[in-house]
């Protein structure tokens, strides 16, 4: 296993009375992609805040590369790079202009600056449009270029903070495919969104974050393994207090690999959900039970979040 | 003190902006500029000679003829024109309502005073709307008055010589003839008293009174402008995107802050210039007293800014505080008019602003002839004031989005 790069132990940020980080911790492994997935007010911004030493946590630690965020404040700006939630350019700045700009922030001169600033424009396909000013772009191609700044530096640690808000699904299979190349590159990075579907496709490990808090994390497999393997049969059954023992019953059926009820919801997991249904529906209607409401699927993010949460991710 | 590199590259980079931002430059150097010449055009006959002309209303009680020959004396000056009036009408100016702009009454023992040695009154009432023509009467009034003086002095001395010779003479006869021959000489062959300006010296020109004034105010417009980048910056994150990146606090605002006063000097610097060479403006006769004023006034207008991009929220806070304290400052101190004509507890509020001490320092060059180290006290106060600004303003500066 790859040694951590990134470490976080019980941060804690309060604004007054508001908690928006509430005692995270978490680990990142060199070289993979680290997911924060959540919903808006989450504190997935205020967590990667303190990461990228913009804020100061209220309590807790977190390192990158051995050096604090806190203490070693300095050392930690040489070595990450921060693509912010907002397009951090100037609008009236050519793309180049940008890039020029700061690169010389992240100690780059000359011949190597003005090569990176080439380089990082081809991988985000925007060097046709370098002498283009940032407010004629339209909101991919400014997404593109907020990106591109953080990459100037061959940053270790990249903090991407919900890269593909208002992205058109072009623009961001373009920044996908941009960040699988800055990973192959060996760059670490950090990666959050409250899309489900991406966090699923690029990131090795997720954080699920709700309310402050990590509410459950590990790789992906691991996640979708708290919804039961293969796929899920839910069910909604009137009336709500049910017979004793239907978990068991059902559980006992082919395929079936687990059961979980919750209220009047039954969360059936299967290898095989065609083949399990029939047999649990004569279980049920020999039950007594009235199913007012079927839903079959593969585990998802989405699905484990309302689970965790009660909630829906978006809203 | 060695600035850091990148200090510089901010500096640069606002300079890039700067550059491409034509309201910038409109709001800098064609606004002041365009203010400056209306307000200099349409106020230089307050100020200037240029036709002076008017008309003095006389009342004469005069029973011997002195009176007259002073009102003939008056007369003689080619803009003045006499109006004889009955004793109602000068009653009516010195009530205030006439359409004269000054008017004298002679009193009725002018001539048996003057004769006989003693004191006299002569008594004028002025228009006070009047700024030109009433100060011009009352001059010539003035100067015939003493020419009159001289005359009487030039016919004692005549006569006292004329007894000595010929002590027969009655005494009283021989003055009267001498005072009544020297008076016809005094307004049939006056000592033409020609007035110009004194070698070396210029004649006075409204851009010389009105151009550091407005300067003074746009300068604060123009770090106006630079706190409200600064706090964009704030807003749209790029302040936070250096922030988390291997640059000091000191070299954003440093660089930032260096950019606004390199272009306040500029906005200034070009202002004087085009009053100078396109308007005659007089720059005094100290070009580094001048230059003094000019960096320290920019100095502290600077730092003005930073402490209002450090005491406001928002960047439209930000601009509702700076446009009420610069115009507040700016009537207090002086730029929009001159502080001698405010009463002295005014002046003393004024020396509470930025304007007032830059335009003490200014024109005191342009207008008063001073030189390099009598404009110092007022180099002084400025710089610890603006010194005081930058101070409180890096102390109180947000970098973190509220
Ligand atoms: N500077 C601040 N002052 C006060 N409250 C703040 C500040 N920054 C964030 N918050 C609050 O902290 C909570 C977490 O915000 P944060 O921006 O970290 O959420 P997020 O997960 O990034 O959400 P989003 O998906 O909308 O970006 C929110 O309730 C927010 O209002
Ligand atoms: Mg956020």
């Amino acid at each position: 296993m790859a040694d951590s790069i990134v470490t976080a132990e019980n941060l804690v940020k309060r604004f007054d009375k508001l908690t928006a980080v509430d005692g995270v911790s978490f680990t990142i492994d060199e070289g993979e992609i680290f997911g924060f997935l959540g919903p808006n007010g989450a504190g997935k911004t205020t967590t990667i805040s303190i990461l990228s030493t913009y804020l100061e946590p209220t309590s807790g630690t977190a390192t990158i590369d051995g050096f604090s965020v806190t203490g070693e404040a300095a050392r930690v700006r040489e070595i990450i790079g921060l693509v912010p939630q907002e397009i951090a350019l100037y609008p009236t700045l050519t793309a180049i202009e940008n890039l020029r700009f700061y690169g010389r922030m992240y100690n780059l001169g000359g011949a190597p600056l003005e090569r990176r600033c080439r380089e990082v424009l081809e991988l985000v396909e925007l060097w046709d449009r370098r002498d283009g000013r940032i407010d004629q772009f339209s909101g991919g191609m400014k997404r593109r270029i907020n990106m591109g700044a953080g990459l100037l530096h061959h940053p270790r640690f990249l903090l991407l903070d919900e890269p593909t808000v208002g992205v058109d699904p072009q623009s961001r299979e373009h920044i996908f495919d941009t960040i699988f190349k800055i990973r192959d590159s060996g760059t670490t990075i950090l990666y959050t969104s409250h899309y489900m579907e991406e966090v699923e496709l690029l990131c090795d490990n997720i954080a699920i974050m709700d309310k402050g808090r990590i509410v459950a994390a590990g790789t992906l497999k691991e996640l979708l393994k708290l919804l039961g393997e293969g796929g899920v049969i839910e069910l909604e059954i009137s009336p709500p207090g049910c017979p004793v023992g239907l978990e068991e019953q059902v559980g006992a059926q082919t395929g079936v690999t687990s059961v979980r009820r919750e209220e009047d919801r039954l969360l059936i997991s299967s290898d095989n959900s065609a083949r399990s249904l029939a047999p649990v529906m004569k279980v049920l209607e020999g039950r007594g039970c009235q199913v007012s409401n079927l839903e079959l699927y593969t585990p998802n993010l989405e699905k484990l979040f309302i689970h965790l949460t009660g909630k829906e991710l978006r809203e | 003190m060695r600035l850091p590199r990148k200090l510089w590259f901010v500096a640069a980079k606002d300079v890039l902006i700067i550059a491409k931002d034509r309201g910038a430059w409109m709001s800098l150097l064609v606004t002041p500029l365009l203010v400056i010449v209306v307000v200099s055009l349409a106020l230089s006959p307050v100020y200037k000679g240029g036709t002076l002309h008017g008309t003095l209303l006389v009342t004469n009680h005069d029973t011997g003829s002195v009176g007259q020959q002073l009102v003939d004396a008056v007369a003689a000056n080619p803009g003045v024109t006499i109006q004889a009036a009955s004793n109602s009408e000068s009653e009516t100016l010195k009530q205030g309502s006439s359409t004269y702009a000054a008017s004298l009454v002679i009193p009725a023992d002018f001539s048996a005073k003057v004769q006989a040695g003693q004191s006299s009154q002569l008594q004028i009432y002025e228009d006070p709307n009047s700024t030109t023509s009433a100060p011009y009467l009352k001059g010539m009034i003035n100067s015939a008055v003493n020419r009159f003086s001289a005359v009487e002095v030039a016919a004692k001395v005549a006569v006292t010589e004329a007894l000595k010779q010929n002590p027969a003479a009655g005494a009283g006869a021989v003055a009267a003839d001498a005072t009544a021959a020297a008076g016809a000489q005094m307004s049939s062959q006056p000592i033409q008293v020609v007035s110009q300006p004194a070698a070396g010296a210029k004649e006075l020109n409204t851009f010389d009174i009105e151009t550091p004034g407005f300067a003074v105010m746009f300068l604060l417009f123009g770090v106006l402008n630079g706190a409200e980048g600064l706090l964009e910056e704030r807003d749209r994150g790029t302040l936070g995107r250096l922030l988390v990146a291997p640059i000091s606090k000191s070299a954003i605002l440093g660089g930032k802050q260096f950019m606004v006063l390199a272009l306040s000097i500029t906005q200034i610097t070009l202002l004087f210039a085009v009053g100078h060479f396109a308007f005659s403006m007089n720059t005094g006769n100290s070009r580094a007293g001048l230059a003094l004023m000019v960096a320290v006034t920019a100095f502290t207008a600077t730092a003005f800014g930073l402490l209002l991009a450090a005491v406001a929220r928002t960047r439209r806070q930000a601009q509702a505080i700076g446009i009420l304290t610069i115009l507040l400052m700016s009537a207090l101190g002086g730029s929009w008019w001159p502080l001698d004509i405010v009463p002295s507890f005014m002046q003393t509020l004024g020396h509470l602003t930025i304007n007032a001490w830059a335009l003490d320092g200014i024109k005191g060059l342009i207008l008063h002839g001073k030189d390099f180290y009598d404009i110092l006290p007022q180099a002084g106060v400025l710089f610890a004031y603006g010194s005081a600004c930058f101070l409180i303003g890096i102390k109180m500066f947000k970098f973190q989005k509220a």
